[in-house]
């Protein structure tokens, strides 16, 4: 079992944070590796990040509407 | 870059070969007598006068060009005179086919269109509609004056009205169809469809294209028409107009109540001479005009080649170019042949034809040719063509001594009112603010862009005074983009395109959400055709739309050049008023890309008579002078910081209001009060200019105040001058290079106006006339906080004088003579 971290990618040279804005999978859903997990809005773009590894979405560490830091960990996926 | 729209390598890759669909040349072939039985002899006959009264008005005009008299009228006429004698046919076939709605645009050669389009108008328009359109016209005045001093009963009068308009307009007379202010090269009036024709070759490519996109928006009845020369196929903005009619977008996105290719036709009347120049065998690539169609589109823009000498064939075609355009199988082109017997203007003397190609062409004067058909069907005996040609004569002959006659049509009180010109070159009007909910997708609240909004808190500085981020405050983008998305959900009359402006949500996220709520009609990507946005925003606007566009970057504004400074800017003066155009194009000021995406050209704008000009600064003033530009009547240009995108609100304590307010464009803003110093700032020189004043305070105990220009365009003067009346220096910052610059305008200007309160010259601090260096060097080249100190205290304060910081310690006369 491991556990892979989906972190807020450094979107450009001055964003230090950028909003979760949707989830498109819960946690236990099952996603693939580069399957669509949540969408992400900074000051000026949308972007939707992928599923780092396939696994087990666990826990949403920052919910939809909140603000999250360059790097820090948005949920984890759980891997066999 | 839809999503829905896929690019696969499979169909790309595999191997084929491109096939065109063909092209007729001279396809035309109904027989004289089919044409008689479908349109009558009447109608025959008047084609026939129709070509006449062209022809004898330009002989007109060609005569008082050669020889100071017509007839035994003297007269100097000063202006140009491009005839298109021989061209007659072309122009009368055309009109034929076209209704009143149908809206032509021309080419500096474009008389002939303008009486031919007017004279079908008055034909089919009923009397009611015709007295209406001469009574309304300038509280009936040209048509009381035409009634007084050439006479003539129903169609008659309608007809001299419309002769009167047009030679009143070329003799730059006060009751000219503009006011004496667009002549020649210009004359239009819109009730008979007779739009702005164009002094730059090509110029209607584009502005038709536009008008027939607002056409389409509006779902108006009725066509465009682009008339141009064939030496018009050599320049980059016609082919792009041709491309913008084409977008795939508008069959494979567009939904169904404006789906379809735009309505407008592509009429070159291909005289095979641009100017001087060649077309055919010298400076073309193309031995057929119409071959350019296949490269547009598949449909090879049902392009043609026709007769121009023949009004029914150049008629056949046009109604069928017009039943297709209003399918939506638009755009079309035809190339339409009609050799060209006079020169291209009156000193021109033929050197670059032979005399036996101006005899051969001879034979076919589409006067010479129709009258004889005319007479040898026995529609008319050379009795009546003659009779018919004396009564064109004497209606010519009587509209000419009314039109050089000073009563009948004033000249322009230029000397009675010095600021007459000047006064017509804004609306200054704006419209009130939008109020109808136009259909969306989805409402405004249901997009997270637009919610992201609501969270955010609408002042920059939290309760201890520590800036917040972008993402928890509103910022100067989300100011811009409420004013937008206020105009673009109330205002249906307003069309939004550039370059990514759909998805992307613009290259610097401006209409981020927008693409969510907006149907594609309100909202959509252009091609890379900068000239094409533009011309095509001023057509929409012209024709009764309002256009917001945008230029990726300011310094995209030399791809659009005759664009911006010629169209754009000038129809309002040159209709005399007539028309208006309420279009905001944005231009991102760059940075960090060096030389040729980093330019602020704010001043290369401020210097053309016609635009509006605005460069912001923060959130507040951003959001409220976008609300002013997208309400004003006149064009505005809108800059925007790329740098100052992400700066939230430190000015106003309440923070950006989250409701609809406006900020009257031209007054400058105290943003900062001082009694030592004035420091005026165009656009983001307002922050290194703020820190300087925080730091003079502090290090030099000099009080600075600090002005926020706002706008370039107009400009207010008045708080400049009280603060300089109690400082009694100033300095003007901007990230412009200096010279030429609009802050030497406002140096040369203070100095003027407040000459007296001055306790040294005003100084501008502008960029070097130098290219803009990439990122790595950028501080050296546009001010700096320290370069703005060693100013003031090294010019300003000699006393306070410390060591320079800046890297500026250079000759500004040495660099002069150095060209720089």
């Amino acid at each position: 079992m491991t556990s892979t971290p989906l972190l807020m990618p450094q979107l450009g040279n001055e964003i230090t944070e950028a909003e979760v804005t949707e989830w498109l999978k819960q946690p236990g859903d099952t996603v693939e590796k580069d399957e669509l997990v949540v969408i992400i809005t900074t000051t000026k773009m949308s972007m939707e990040l992928e599923a780092p590894a396939a696994g087990k979405l666990g826990e949403i560490l920052v919910p939809e509407g909140e603000l999250a830091e360059v790097g820090a960990a948005l949920t984890m996926i759980e891997s066999r | 870059m839809p999503k829905q729209l896929v690019i696969e390598p499979e169909h790309m890759r595999r191997k084929g070969e491109i096939k065109f669909a063909s092209i007729p040349v001279h396809s035309y072939d109904r027989a004289f007598s089919e044409e008689r039985a479908a349109r009558g002899d009447a109608a025959l006959k008047n084609i026939l006068r129709h070509m006449m009264i062209v022809r004898e008005f330009e002989t007109m005009l060609g005569t008082f060009k050669a020889t100071g008299a017509y007839r035994d009228i003297p007269f100097t006429y000063k202006g140009p005179a491009h005839l298109s004698i021989g061209q007659e046919g072309a122009a009368v076939g055309a009109a034929l086919a076209l209704a009143p709605n149908d809206h032509i645009f021309g080419s500096h050669r474009s008389h002939g269109e303008f009486i031919a389009k007017s004279l079908a108008a008055i034909d089919q328009l009923d009397p009611a509609s015709l007295e209406a359109i001469m009574a309304e016209h300038e509280d009936g005045r040209l048509r009381d004056g035409t009634a007084a001093h050439i006479g003539g009963e129903g169609k008659a009068l309608a007809e001299n009205f419309m002769l009167f308009g047009l030679l009143s307009e070329i003799f730059m007379r006060s009751n000219g169809f503009n006011g004496g202010m667009g002549g020649s090269m210009h004359a239009f009036f819109p009730p008979f469809g007779a739009y702005p024709n164009n002094a730059i070759v090509g110029g209607s490519a584009g502005i038709a294209t536009g008008a027939a996109l607002r056409k389409k928006l509006a779902r108006e009845n009725g066509i465009c028409v682009a008339n141009a020369g064939d030496g018009s196929t050599g320049c980059g903005p016609v082919w792009e107009a041709m491309n913008f009619a084409s977008m795939a977008q508008f069959n494979a996105l567009w939904d169904e109540s404006r789906k379809g290719g735009l309505p407008v036709l592509f009429f070159f009347s291909n005289n095979f001479y641009a100017m001087g120049g060649q077309t055919i065998g010298e400076t073309m690539g193309w031995e057929r005009l119409s071959r350019i169609g296949a490269a547009i589109n598949a449909d090879s823009m049902h392009a043609e080649t026709i007769d121009g000498t023949n009004p029914l064939a150049v008629a056949d075609a046009v109604a069928r170019k017009k039943a297709l355009l209003l399918e939506g199988r638009g755009p079309a082109l035809l190339d339409v042949e009609c050799y060209r017997s006079a020169g291209h203007s009156t000193t021109d003397a033929n050197v670059y034809r032979s005399r036996d190609e101006l005899k051969a062409w001879e034979a076919f004067d589409p006067i010479v040719r129709f009258q004889t058909q005319l007479v040898e069907d026995g529609v008319m005996t050379e009795g009546d063509v003659l009779e018919m040609r004396e009564i064109v004569g004497r209606t010519i002959e009587a509209v000419t001594r009314a039109a050089v006659d000073p009563e009948a049509a004033p000249i322009v009180n230029v000397e009675g009112d010095p600021t007459l010109i000047g006064k017509l070159m804004f609306t200054h009007n704006d419209i009130a603010p939008p109020s109808s909910p136009v259909p969306l997708i989805k409402q405004p609240e249901d997009v997270a862009a637009f919610r992201q909004l609501k969270r955010k808190s609408r002042f920059g500085l939290d309760a201890d005074g520590n800036i917040l981020s972008g993402m928890r405050a509103i910022t100067l983008r989300d100011g811009l983009t409420e004013s937008i998305l206020h105009h673009m959900t109330l205002d249906e009359s307003l069309v939004a395109y550039g370059e990514e402006c759909r998805e992307w949500g613009g290259a610097f996220g401006v209409y981020r959400g927008l693409s969510e709520i907006l149907p594609y009609h309100r909202l959509f990507n252009s091609p890379i055709s900068e000239a094409a946005i533009v011309a095509t925003a001023v057509g929409h606007a012209l024709e009764g739309g309002r256009s917001l566009v945008e230029l990726m970057y300011g310094d995209f504004i030399g791809r659009a050049g005759d664009e911006i400074f010629n169209q754009m800017a000038k129809w309002h003066a040159m209709s005399g008023g007539m028309l208006n155009v309420p279009v905001v194009l944005r231009c991102s000021v760059g940075s960090k890309y060096g030389a040729q995406h980093s330019q602020d050209w704010s001043s290369l704008i401020a210097h053309i008579p016609g635009l509006k000009v605005i460069y912001p600064a923060t959130p507040y003033d951003a959001k409220g002078l976008m609300a002013s530009a997208l309400s004003s009547n006149d064009p505005v240009v809108f800059f925007e910081s790329q740098r100052l995108y992400d700066t939230v609100e430190k000015f106003q304590p309440e923070g950006v209001p989250e409701d609809y307010y406006r900020i009257p464009i031209g007054e400058p803003d105290i943003k900062r009060s001082g009694n030592d110093l004035t420091i005026l700032t165009i656009g983001p020189s307002l922050y290194p200019a703020l820190a300087a004043a925080e730091a003079l305070d502090k290090s030099a105990g000099l009080s600075v105040e600090v002005i926020d220009a706002r706008s370039l365009v107009p400009f207010n003067y008045d708080k400049v001058l009280e603060s300089v009346k109690k400082t009694g220096f100033l300095l003007i910052v901007s990230e412009a290079s200096e010279r030429g610059s609009f802050a030497m305008t406002l140096s040369s200007n203070v100095s003027r106006f407040a000459f007296g309160d001055l306790k040294a010259a005003p100084r501008v601090l502008g960029s070097p006339n130098w290219i803009v260096p990439g990122a790595e060097m950028e501080s050296t080249y546009f001010p700096q906080v320290a370069d703005i100190i060693d100013v003031v205290t090294g010019e300003f304060f000699p006393e306070k004088k410390t060591p320079a910081q800046g890297s500026r310690n250079w000759d500004a006369r040495d660099l002069a003579r150095m060209a720089l």
